[in-house]
């Protein structure tokens, strides 16, 4: 059997197939991917009820005459979010070798970035509300269902960004040996992210296809 | 067991061991949600058609495909199965890969057995009959 | 380390004081709120879902007592629709999943060597949220405001216009509280199983019980999402004017089911998964040897927790799909009995091929295989469509569901309590009480649900608050309510049993029963701090190993006591290799008063106070910010660049 050498037959002997993995986790990093997975299954099960009732409704979608949704907000509020994770990856980097100056100022940005994004959303509600409300017919309620839930998530993200600053402002709360909170955050964070692009999919670009 | 496997090599063993033992499972999420997603909406839609493609052959798709992933799993089970089988009794991660292993063959036969269930059900039931 | 004579061998009596110092927590008032051990929390689930156990026990002899013959008039359609709502919603998610959780919450440390769960004060927390919750539940029934629509709750029927009143809003509301405590408990015992197991417990020698737990709480993560999901949707509905299950305004009443089953069928094994993880648990100790096939055993879990995702469309075979999409479900709801089947077989034959000692555990266990494989038969005949289609909504369903979770959960629970008894209460319990019991309830049981088989048959549709006079229908239904009486009878002496147990029950030795997992290498009750060493497991049954006891003995090493601190070793994910000590936290009031909090924030959504609302959600995010404020550490510790 071991007459054949290579990568092949380093991975399938036994001690590869024996290599532990996932391994060195710390308790705190397991209990927030854990928080994230069934965040991440509530996310799905919205989205889901999203195809289901708009495929049962029928092929005009939106109904009753509603606009599909304006792309341009959307596409700017992507924008906005999505390289707010960097900071915060920048951040966390920076505490994991001490530099608190890192952390404070990664943080920040993440926020202003957010705050901008919640800014946004807030416009485009002032519009949609004009057109449409949550009791109009079931697409404003799916609509404002899953925008406004993901904003909430937005929200205490930010809430969670917020606390760290504060923590990190004051001496003695993080450094390259304590950092476990602000990690924890920044998954969160990540998450609330990601999600975003799958509502994009859904809730402004899925009505086009 | 003569020299230790490098970093790269414990990696893929180690991912491949997860895919011996999760493969199968996973394969038949995907089949379930592919297979009844698409035969729910295109019926809904009132079309036994998935763009030029008929019905059944798109459902039958759903099937084959998750099942040759299950069959991959379950030969790396077994071949997993096979390996830590040499090793002494007192090593703990070869026990345990063993067990897993054990796990990872029987759960693939399982999820195995309900693709093919759900693959003779595409060949004999007209896809949107009610 | 010195070896002085003071038993246990290996740790010196300074050890043991300062372990005592560490772990201890003072016997005050506050010290009973602000509590974050494993063991009292155990406790407190195990009783506080006993209580709500007693309520729903009670709602079910006043239904039973309006059955007992046609045309009676005990209670109104009104109160019988909110009696049997409660006692499904009570029994589902206020007993049945919390008592498991007890169970877990105090055996799972002990199990894996570890001094306490990896979030005791989230630990804390899960419990006084189960508690509020239960209470909110409750407290609707006096006001005759309790939910009326079942407990799977189906729109269109608990939609605002069909349905007015706060009965539904009390449901939604009171189940996405639930669901916190639900899922913060799910999260901890994950967390538990994978990082706070004692050195040398690899995957392949962690007990069965704890496989089952963890297991449990992977369904729980990934399915009790669905059920919130559904809730939120519902009560937006009725209180906001939103469209969800409203088919005039494009809604679709079929979200409901699809959302509800996707949490509800998993929902089944999640209360039955850690109960036959506590007959895998009390088997070795009566059979003397461990259970037939472990990598089998954990096969069946692993399989079983996943495919119950994929069935859940087999409780809406009535509603009108197309067929083809129907059998991807059926190949799964069939297969599904094979891993289940897997797991009756091996204790079948550890029982016949151990040797048996008959106590009142094991007679619950037998009882338990009994009845169990009964539901199980009448549940493989639902996987049939044609057959399901005949008997759905009947009584045929109720006797089913009954004697899979009676026998599935409540037999096994039953073996649970008095098996472990011992352990939690330092107390034997009277073995003839306890046989007397036993046979009660399961006579009771039998009796009650059995005919329930035949009059469904027979076409009584469940759920109805009387009948006419029909042939079949009117004997059989006295014969189910004499039987409820006699379950009744049988399980108030099961609690008799458990008060003189603590009343005049006799010490209980650390060992009674000779077991085969962690929990009997340590006092009965436990220390606080569970072990004075924690061991170096060497097999699947350390209880059994010479060289797992010599660990905990002349072999204890000063990184297995860590009596510097209140202190429990982290060690690696699938092969248990120590990584680090860490400091577990210590006792606080914080988990309480963020439940509280959350009490008031959803009553004050249920009473439409919303501005109250408001502030008590400010409070919440307050007190989360409180309790995780780090602590002020010097420069040095923490590792700060200059």
């Amino acid at each position: 059997m071991s007459d054949h050498g290579g990568v092949v037959a380093a991975a399938t002997g036994a001690e590869a197939l024996s290599t532990e993995l996932p391994v060195g986790r710390s308790a705190g990093w397991w209990g927030m991917v854990m928080f994230v997975a069934t965040e991440a299954t509530l996310f799905a099960c919205l989205l889901g009820s999203y195809f289901y009732l708009r495929f049962q409704y029928g092929p005009t979608w939106p109904p009753d005459g509603i606009e599909t949704p304006e792309l341009l907000t959307p596409l700017v509020m992507t924008a906005v979010l999505l390289p707010s994770s960097l900071p915060v990856v920048w951040a966390e980097r920076g505490i994991r070798q001490g530099q608190r100056w890192r952390l404070r100022s990664g943080l920040a940005a993440t926020i202003v970035l957010g705050v901008t994004f919640l800014a946004l959303e807030a416009a485009e509600y002032a519009e949609t509300l004009k057109r449409f409300t949550m009791t109009t017919d079931v697409y404003g309620s799916l609509f404002y269902l899953i925008t406004g839930f993901h904003g909430l998530h937005v929200l205490v993200g930010l809430t969670m960004l917020g606390w760290l600053l504060a923590a990190s402002l004051r001496d003695g709360s993080f450094g390259s040996h304590r950092h476990e909170r602000v990690r924890n955050a920044a998954i969160y964070w990540h998450f609330v992210d990601l999600v975003w692009v799958a509502i994009l999919f859904t809730v402004y670009l899925s009505p086009r296809l | 067991m003569t020299t230790r496997p490098g970093p790269h090599a414990r990696l893929t063993g180690g991912l491949l061991l997860w895919y011996g033992v999760l493969g199968g499972a996973v394969a038949w999420g995907v089949h379930v949600f592919a297979a009844w997603g698409l035969d729910e909406l295109a019926c809904a839609a009132g079309s036994d058609h998935v763009a030029a493609v008929p019905l059944w052959q798109a459902v039958g798709l759903a099937v084959v495909i998750p099942g040759l992933f299950t069959v991959g799993s379950l030969l790396v089970a077994a071949l997993v199965w096979r390996r830590t089988g040499r090793a002494g009794e007192e090593d703990r991660p070869f026990g345990r890969s063993r067990m897993l292993a054990v796990v990872g063959v029987w759960s693939n036969l399982l999820f195995l057995t309900i693709i093919v269930l759900g693959g003779v059900a595409v060949l004999v039931l007209p896809p949107c009959q009610g | 380390m010195s070896t002085t004579t003071t038993p246990p061998p290996g740790v010196s009596a300074q050890d043991l004081a300062r372990l005592a110092e560490h772990w201890a927590e003072r016997p005050t008032l506050r010290g009973w709120f602000s509590t974050v051990d494993h063991k009292k929390i155990g406790r407190r689930y195990l009783v506080t879902a006993g209580f709500f156990f007693v309520l729903a026990g009670l709602s079910a002899l006043v239904m039973r007592t309006q059955l007992a013959r046609p045309e009676a008039g005990v209670v109104s359609p009104q109160e019988y629709n909110q009696l049997f709502s409660m006692h499904g919603t009570a029994m589902i998610f206020l007993f049945a999943t919390p008592m498991l959780f007890g169970f877990g919450n105090f055996l799972v440390p002990l199990m894996i060597g570890a001094r306490d769960m990896a979030f005791p004060r989230l630990n804390a927390f899960g419990y006084w949220v189960f508690l509020f919750a239960g209470l909110f539940m409750w407290a609707s029934l006096p006001f005759g405001a309790a939910p009326n629509n079942g407990w799977f709750a189906y729109a269109p029927l608990s939609e605002e216009q069909h349905n007015p009143g706060l009965h539904m809003d009390v449901y939604a509301l009171g189940l996405l509280f639930l669901g916190i405590s639900t899922t913060a408990a799910s999260i901890n015992f994950i967390v538990t199983a994978l990082k706070l197991r004692a050195p040398g417990m690899s995957l392949n020698r962690v007990p069965l019980f704890v496989w089952a737990i963890v297991a449990t709480a992977f369904m729980v993560i990934f399915a009790l999402p669905a059920l919130n999901a559904d809730n939120a949707m519902l009560f937006l509905d009725r209180r906001f004017g939103t469209h969800f299950f409203d088919p005039s305004a494009g809604g679709n009443v079929l979200l409901w089911q699809h959302l509800f089953w996707i949490f509800g069928h998993p929902d089944v094994y999640i209360i039955v998964m850690p109960a036959l993880g506590i007959v895998s648990a009390v088997l070795p100790a009566f059979t003397r040897r461990g259970v037939v096939g472990y990598p089998l055993i954990v096969l069946s879990i692993v399989s079983i927790s996943i495919i119950s995702f994929g069935v859940w469309v087999h409780h809406m075979f009535a509603t009108g799909l197309p067929q083809l999409s129907y059998s991807f479900f059926s190949a799964a709801s069939t297969i599904i009995t094979i891993p289940s089947g897997i797991q009756i077989f091996a204790w079948l034959a550890t029982m016949l091929l151990g040797r048996l000692v008959l106590r009142v555990p094991l007679l619950y266990v037998i009882g338990f295989v009994v009845t169990f494989v009964l539901g199980g038969f009448t549940g493989a005949m639902f996987a049939v469509t044609a057959f399901d289609q005949q008997v759905t909504d009947s009584y045929f369903v109720v006797a089913h569901f009954h004697y899979v979770l009676i026998g599935g959960a409540v037999f096994p629970m039953l073996a649970g309590i008095y098996y472990w008894l011992p352990k939690i209460t330092g107390r034997m319990y009277h073995e003839r009480l306890g046989r007397w019991a036993f046979w009660l309830v399961f006579a009771g049981m039998h009796v009650t649900f059995f005919p329930m088989h035949l009059y469904g048959l027979f076409g009584m549709p469940r759920r109805v608050y009387t009948y006419r006079s029909e042939p079949g229908w009117d004997g059989w239904n006295l014969v189910s309510t004499v039987g409820s009486y006699l379950l009744a009878v049988g399980l108030l002496l099961v609690l008799v049993g458990v008060v003189h147990a603590l009343r005049r029950g006799r010490p209980a030795p650390p060992d009674p029963w000779e077991g085969d997992s962690l929990e009997w290498t340590t006092a009965s009750p436990p220390e606080p701090y569970n072990f004075p060493v924690q061991p170096r497991v060497h097999s699947l049954h350390p209880a059994w190993d010479e060289r797992t006891a010599d660990s905990v003995g002349a072999g204890a090493t000063a990184d297995r006591i860590l009596s510097d601190g209140r202190r429990t070793l982290i060690t690696s994910e699938l092969d248990a290799h120590p990584e680090r000590a860490v400091q577990m936290p210590e006792s606080t009031l914080m988990p309480l008063v963020l439940a509280g909090a959350l009490l008031i924030f959803f009553t004050s959504m249920l009473l439409a106070w919303y501005p109250v609302a408001a502030v008590a959600a400010l409070a919440v995010v307050a007190t989360i910010a409180v309790w995780l404020w780090p602590p002020r550490r010097p420069d040095e510790e923490l590792g700060v660049a200059r």
